[in-house]
């Protein structure tokens, strides 16, 4: 099976805009004529994987390489950079031809920016004296299919750059892509935006139509019916629980990228020794997509049933006689057989982990800090963390649920436990305690927390979870329901109105506007009959709600909303937009800075 | 009648008619084409025209100094210039694809002109070989050219749109001897992606050049060939042999399609193929067409031509008239075929008959009458093959005549009849495209479009975008192509509206605008900056703040106000707009242009572009940030910059040795530190850049007393652990003392450090020091880790709480203990868990069923 899913059961036309993407890539390269050298962006890798398979890089003549401080070694004299348009990645682009100039070596080279040139990347290049050898083109790589319901736009470090530079450079790439999508699929008549950072997007867009304006009378009725925006920093605490899916379980220990995991082929059955497979994870994977969303625990189960059933089948094979149209049903199902071992390898791993007390104690710990009753035993807990120097993203993980569950720590409290950090993993990371305070991820304690009010108002932790007949999203962390997608749940049934109160106790402002496509016609909400029109789209599909999270997502949360999208009395397809995916520990990541 | 006429101009190679309509009587005086060296672009384009200076022609009543004169096809003439670039004789001359006239000389210059005449800045050098070694011949293809110098090396120019020339042959080897003859096969044929030259030289065989360098030899087993042409599609090549042969062969060479023996040893002076079925040769008065099979047909011309090869059939240039050499459709051929019965044939009589009142027209129609749709879809394909209005006209009226008598796509006829408009307006004389219908759908409506806006042809430009945008609905699929079409007008009148500004320098700005803004607002999405920028460059500042307002696009709008001096508004709507890109354009522009401080005033109180500076600063501008920092009073940011450089110091692979080096770095870090504490808030940061400076220095006396560089930038936990596991336990308490570390991190600390060089008995004697302030805990956990059981055996009896020691013996696997001690916890839900690890172990697992069972808990999984 192949890393790049099929998309065919999306509900909108997702593989048009893979096609259109991988257009524009090949269409670069065969501009580029003869043989060349790709070098592209490490975090560039992964997307690109899910466009165009390697073997078609190489039928356009290109040799691969990823870009760091190494020059590169190539017989090449084309270079072909490819990269985001990020100022730090400047430097080593400028060493390369600094470099290759010192040595003599006369190469050709191209950079093409990612999704669009910037004026302060270039700005470098000229100060370093290398714009002029440089041909610049830009490959306009805004959003990227994941799976049939997920959008990604590839801004690994957006939060963190809004959050602490207040570089809202992303948010601008967000409304872009949301802006390309509309012109695909119709002006989306409904937004509703929770967060500065989304209300703030829901304004570029905004301009963007008031700028270059989707004609929606072209288009008839738009695919896409509502956009829900959310900011991650609404709900750090969903990010900050160790998921419990069989998917975001995947990704907490063995990092999902871009669709699929890398490692050990011993643990998948394959003997070969000390060598990495990559496994790909998405809906073309039958069995996969049964699966994903289910608790871990369900996921043991399921496969044992499914190896079960197989034996059988397999001895009355061996025993009775059969017809062929038996033999044929038999057949079919072998077909099954790889799947099946490859869940069942990958659960038996995962099970390593979570059968392990610290694994345990650490989801009571969890659990402990979100129902917020006991304050001093998860102080304790956190603080015997640094002492014993577990790792130091692990601490910060549960440091920042724990702040922010409690709306930051006792003035004494917090200059304790940084100053035991710092103690414990070195001065260095001042920085990284610096900025999780400029994002109030840790931080003082100013005012009396509201975390309560809110728990109990949105019903996020649910004592009796069943979680192999879940009838709440709560299954997805077995007992508390993730605070964004409670939201989401309440915006798509009735908008902001129900939650108005809980909204204000949350981070950031909130909006929700109707548009249209006519600048001159009056608004919908004036013609009667006209909205309820446009919940339908004509051939008895079900209309969309595109929820985009900007910030990143878990692999839980998207679990949930496939959970919401497939109850009973629900009208509407959902389908996820996000910066990234994103677990606790990823999350944490990016703020970790070292002065050093 | 006017039946036979048709068929009477045809003639017939083998099986197939060909026809040479005239199409233009050319308008042009006194052009002789042997006196001249000229240039047709293909598609029906321009004509370039220059007196051939390689011949020794007589001069009439005209100046010595040649002029280059650009016609349309139709000898109406374009622009002239005067030809005075130096350079020596000019070797070679062509059209682009973009209608580019470039024009190669001697030394290797290349010009470029465009359809006005006017040379576009910068000529091409095609490198110092071809200025020493002078260029002996040129050939070119759609975008690209190759030439040879009298060096025998080889250049070529990949592309026109990225001119840059390189050498294909000539480093290592060269052509053995000056070529017979060159060819070209273009890029979008060939395998690699690049050019392929075929050169023929001597014996019998053929160089095959490639763009990277690599050179192969093909033997033809005929000898030498004088002459080679490649087809349109790359896949044929028709040479001449020196022995008067004519062949036809792949361009792989692998098979020769057909011979035919011309019957003259002198090269032809030109060779062509005539779409892909019959290729001509031409000599002094005679035209050969000849194809696979059958004799060839001649034409015999007694003044000079030159044959203009298109993708379906070839235009020959006289003095006097263009002609256009074509096979005959089969639908006109179905028609018009002398004594043809076919139903299209019968229908175009019946509409004769019709016209002239007679009952046979219906009796025709009852002939064909089951296959009336087919005859009348021959009838519109064959109009659009005419190049005779009326013609046209007659064959479009028997469709619509058998249309009426039939179930027909009514949209076929409509496109027809639209497709037929637009070409006879472009193949009008003034116009002079003389396109046929094949090659207007090669080339697509938008670039024509194109064209004609270059030839400043605005009005018919407008008129057809206008038109084929009109009934989109019909005849555009695709809402996308609306979007090209809109576009088209849009560049129309953008192209008018500059043209109207610098035109009309008297008029006043007021006026102007009204006179701009009526005709802009017809097309929306029009970019007003674009129209603006002319302005301004025309000098008219206030017109141009008056247009820059009506702009919506903040991309265009906030280079224009850059550009007028209005910064601040600039910055404003930069930010507004949130594209960051553009606040970085305002930022560049301020900061080059004013002082620091007028740019820190300026970004202080705009969040937006204080912190795009700040970004921008920290990754390439440590200086001038620390610069803006101090100037706003944000001392703490300094801090930390000053801070960071002193790991950058570290980083430094003379200060990393434990050398005095130190020194330096911890100068930063306390000049860091007295910033710190200027501010309250920051009391915390100041004191832990004053605990950081006192733990280097401790480090650096460390790595001085050990003799080990492994002290200095590890964390103080890491030091204690590190003196302790070294065995200097005063050392450890020093730096223990000196940050005031708590019990229980040193209990930690010197537990763990103990259970890695596996010291155990140190352990012991540790654990009985006093009682442990946090227990036994960390002993029980640090040997489980070490794999230790007995030791730690030691401790967990120790252990107060009795889930603790439940779970500790649970983890080194004794699950009687285990259940003992959780049972004394009276804990179901650790027994529940206890039972999933035991899960492996039946009997182990039996164990905690029983005691749950006594217990009776509930809710145990």
């Amino acid at each position: 099976m192949a890393q790049i899913p099929n998309l065919g059961n999306a509900p909108i036309n997702l593989t048009s805009i893979r096609d259109q993407s991988q257009k524009e890539l090949i269409t670069i390269l065969k501009n580029i004529r003869g043989k060349k050298c790709l070098v592209i962006d490490p975090n560039l890798g992964g997307s690109l994987s899910l466009i165009v398979q390697t073997s078609l890089l190489r039928e356009h003549g290109v040799e691969l390489r990823h870009l760091n401080a190494d020059p590169i070694q190539t017989e090449c004299t084309k270079i072909v950079y490819l990269v985001r348009t990020r100022l730090d990645l400047m430097k080593f682009i400028c060493s390369h031809a600094h470099n290759d100039a010192s040595k003599g070596l006369q190469r050709e080279y191209f950079l093409y920016f990612v999704p669009r040139r910037a004026v302060a990347c270039e700005k470098i290049l000229e100060e370093e004296k290398v714009h002029h050898l440089m041909t610049i083109g830009e490959y306009p790589l805004y959003l990227l299919p994941l799976d049939e319901d997920i959008l990604s736009f590839e801004l690994d470090n957006a939060f963190k750059e809004c959050a602490v530079d207040g570089d809202m450079s992303s948010l601008w790439y967000i409304a872009k892509a949301i802006h390309k999508l509309e012109f695909s699929f119709g002006l989306i008549p409904n937004v509703r935006a929770k967060g500065k950072a989304s209300v703030r997007v829901a304004d570029i867009l905004n301009r963007m139509q008031a700028e270059e304006p989707v004609n929606s009378s072209e288009m008839g009725v738009p695919e896409i019916n509502t956009l829900i925006l959310l900011d991650r920093e609404v709900d750090m605490v969903t990010p900050m629980c160790s998921q419990l899916t069989y998917e975001g379980l995947l990704d907490e220990f063995l990092r999902v990228n871009n669709g699929a995991v890398e490692l050990d082929s011993s643990i998948m059955g394959v003997q070969q020794e000390g060598k990495k497979i990559k496994v790909p994870l998405n809906s073309s994977d039958k069995l996969f997509k049964e699966i994903r969303d289910l608790n871990f625990e369900v996921v043991v189960q399921v496969l044992r049933q499914k190896a079960t059933s197989m034996k059988q089948d397999y001895t009355e094979m061996t025993t009775t006689n059969q017809t062929v149209s038996e033999l044929k049903d038999f057949v079919k199902k072998l077909n099954s057989l790889p799947e099946i071992t490859r869940h069942i390898n990958l659960a038996q791993h995962l099970s390593t982990f979570t059968s392990k007390p610290s694994f345990l104690g650490r989801l009571d710990m969890e659990q402990t800090i979100v129902e917020a009753q006991s304050y001093d035993i998860c102080f304790e807990y956190i603080e015997e963390m640094i002492h014993k120097q577990e790792p130091l993203v692990n601490v910060l993980r549960l440091l920042i649920l724990f702040s922010v569950t409690n709306a930051g720590l006792p003035k004494k409290n917090f200059d304790y436990l940084r100053r035991e950090l710092l103690h414990s993993y070195g001065f260095e990371h001042m920085a990284t305690l610096n900025n999780l305070e400029k994002a109030g991820l840790i931080r003082k304690q100013e005012s009396k927390s509201n975390w309560l009010t809110i728990k109990r108002a949105l019903q996020l932790v649910v004592d009796d979870t069943d979680t192999a007949n879940p009838n709440d999203i709560s299954y997805v962390f077995s007992g508390y329901a993730p605070l964004s997608i409670r939201l989401v749940q309440h915006a798509v049934r009735s908008g902001w109105r129900s939650v108005e109160e809980i909204l204000k106790l949350l981070p950031g402002p909130h909006s929700e506007t109707k548009r249209s496509g006519f600048a001159s016609s009056p608004s919908f909400n004036t013609l009667p009959g006209a909205v309820s029109n446009m919940d339908k789209v004509g051939d008895g599909r079900r209309s969309l709600v595109l929820v985009v999270f900007i910030g990143g997502v878990t692999f839980a949360e998207i679990s949930a909303l496939r959970f919401l999208s497939a109850q009973e009395g629900m009208a509407y397809d959902l389908i996820v937009g996000t910066t990234k995916i994103i677990n606790g520990h990823t999350v944490t990541e990016t703020f970790v800075e070292n002065l050093g | 009648m006017a039946a036979i006429s048709v068929a009477a101009e045809w003639q017939l190679l083998y099986n197939r008619y060909y026809r040479k309509p005239e199409i233009y009587s050319m308008a042009w005086k006194n052009v002789d084409l042997s006196r001249n060296k000229v240039a047709c672009a293909s598609m029906g384009g321009p004509i370039a025209v220059i007196r051939d200076d390689s011949k020794i022609v007589q001069l009439y009543a005209e100046s010595a100094l040649r002029k280059l004169r650009i016609f349309n096809s139709a000898g109406v003439q374009i622009s002239e210039t005067v030809w005075k670039n130096p350079g020596g004789r000019l070797i070679g001359m062509a059209w682009t694809e973009d209608q580019i006239l470039v024009c190669a000389t001697q030394d290797g210059t290349v010009y470029r002109y465009n359809i006005h005449s006017e040379l576009i800045e910068p000529t091409i050098s095609m490198g110092k070989e071809c200025f020493e070694q002078s260029v002996v011949e040129c050939v070119f293809w759609g975008n690209g050219m190759v030439c040879v110098n009298e060096a025998n090396q080889l250049f070529c120019i990949p592309d026109f749109k990225n001119p840059k020339p390189c050498m294909l042959l000539g480093e290592v080897e060269q052509l053995p001897m000056p070529p017979l003859c060159v060819a070209v096969i273009e890029p979008q044929y060939t395998m690699s992606g690049n050019v392929e030259v075929l050169v023929g030289v001597d014996d019998d065989h053929v160089l095959l050049v490639e763009e990277d360098g690599g050179v192969q030899q093909v033997s033809v087993e005929v000898g030498p060939i004088q002459k080679m042409v490649v087809s349109g599609n790359g896949k044929l090549l028709a040479c001449f042999s020196h022995d008067g042969k004519l062949l036809v062969m792949s361009t792989d060479f692998s098979n020769i399609i057909f011979e035919y023996n011309c019957e003259s040893a002198l090269p032809p002076e030109q060779l062509a193929w005539c779409g892909m079925d019959s290729v001509l040769l031409y000599w002094d008065d005679m035209l050969l067409m000849v194809g696979p099979y059958g004799d060839p047909v001649r034409y015999v011309y007694d003044e000079p031509i030159i044959l203009i090869p298109e993708c379906d059939g070839v235009r020959i240039l006289t003095n006097t008239s263009l002609e256009f050499l074509q096979r005959v459709s089969d639908s006109t051929e179905s028609i018009f075929k002398i004594g043809s019965t076919l139903p299209a044939a019968l229908l175009y009589d019946a509409l004769d008959h019709f016209d002239r009142r007679s009952a046979k027209a219906d009796e025709n129609l009852r002939l064909i009458r089951s296959s009336l749709p087919e005859a009348v879809e021959a009838c519109i394909d064959a109009a659009g093959h005419e190049f005779d209005v009326s013609r046209q006209r007659t064959l479009l009226r028997a469709a619509s005549y058998g249309q009426a008598f039939c179930h027909f796509q009514r949209d076929r006829f409509q496109e027809m009849c639209k497709t037929l408009r637009v070409l006879n307006a472009v193949r009008n004389h003034d116009i002079g495209i003389p396109l046929s219908i094949q090659q207007y759908k090669l080339l697509t409506p938008s670039i024509l479009v194109g064209r004609l806006i270059n030839a400043h042809r605005h009005a018919l430009a407008v008129r057809i975008s206008d038109y084929l945008g009109m009934n989109q609905e019909v005849v555009i699929m695709h809402w996308a192509c609306a979007k090209i079409a809109a576009s088209l007008a849009e560049v129309v009148i953008m192209h008018w509206a500059c043209a109207k500004i610098a035109a009309s320098l008297a008029i006043p700005d007021d006026a102007l605008l009204e006179i701009l803004l009526e005709k802009l607002r017809i097309c929306k999405g029009i970019s007003y900056a674009a129209v603006a920028a002319h302005a301004d460059k025309s000098g008219r500042r206030k017109l141009t703040a008056m247009l820059v307002e009506h702009e919506p696009r903040s991309s265009k709008q906030v280079p224009l106000l850059l550009s007028i001096g209005e910064e601040d508004t600039a910055l404003t709507k930069a930010t507004e707009c949130g594209d960051t890109d553009l606040v970085y354009l305002v930022l560049f522009h301020i900061w080059q242009k004013r002082p620091a401080l007028e740019l820190f005033g300026m970004i202080q109180a705009r969040p937006l572009a204080r912190d795009l500076f700040i970004s921008y600063g920290r990754c390439y501008k440590h200086e001038f940030l620390k610069d803006f920092f101090l100037s706003t009073g944000q001392l703490q940011d300094v801090s930390f910059l000053l801070w960071k450089e002193s790991w950058e110091l570290s980083k430094n692979p003379m200060a990393s040795k434990g050398s005095p080096l130190q020194g330096p770095r911890i100068k930063l870090i306390e000049k860091a530190q007295s910033l710190f504490a200027e501010t309250k808030e920051h009391a915390f940061e100041s004191k832990a850049a004053e605990e950081h400076a006192k733990l280097l220095r401790i480090q650096h006396e460390l790595e001085v007393t050990t003799k080990q560089a492994i002290f200095v930038d590890s964390s103080i936990s890491d030091t204690i652990r590190t003196c302790i596991v070294l065995g200097n336990h005063r050392a450890a308490m020093k730096v223990r003392t000196e940050f005031k570390v708590s019990e229980k991190r040193w209990y930690w600390l010197k537990v763990f450090a103990l259970a890695t060089i596996r010291d155990w008995d140190a352990l012991e004697k540790f654990s009985k020091e006093k009682r442990p302030p946090i227990g036994y805990r960390p002993f029980v956990e640090a040997c489980i880790d070490a794999d230790e059981k007995g030791e730690a055996l030691k401790y967990i009896p120790k252990l107060a709480d009795p889930r603790e020691k439940a779970e500790a013996y649970a983890r080194i696997g004794m699950a009687k203990e285990a259940a003992d001690a959780a049972s004394q916890a009276k804990d179901g839900e650790l027994l529940g868990r206890l039972k999933l690890s035991f899960a492996q172990n039946a009997a182990a697992s039996s164990i905690f069923d029983t005691l749950r069972d006594r217990l009776s808990f509930q809710g145990v999984s």
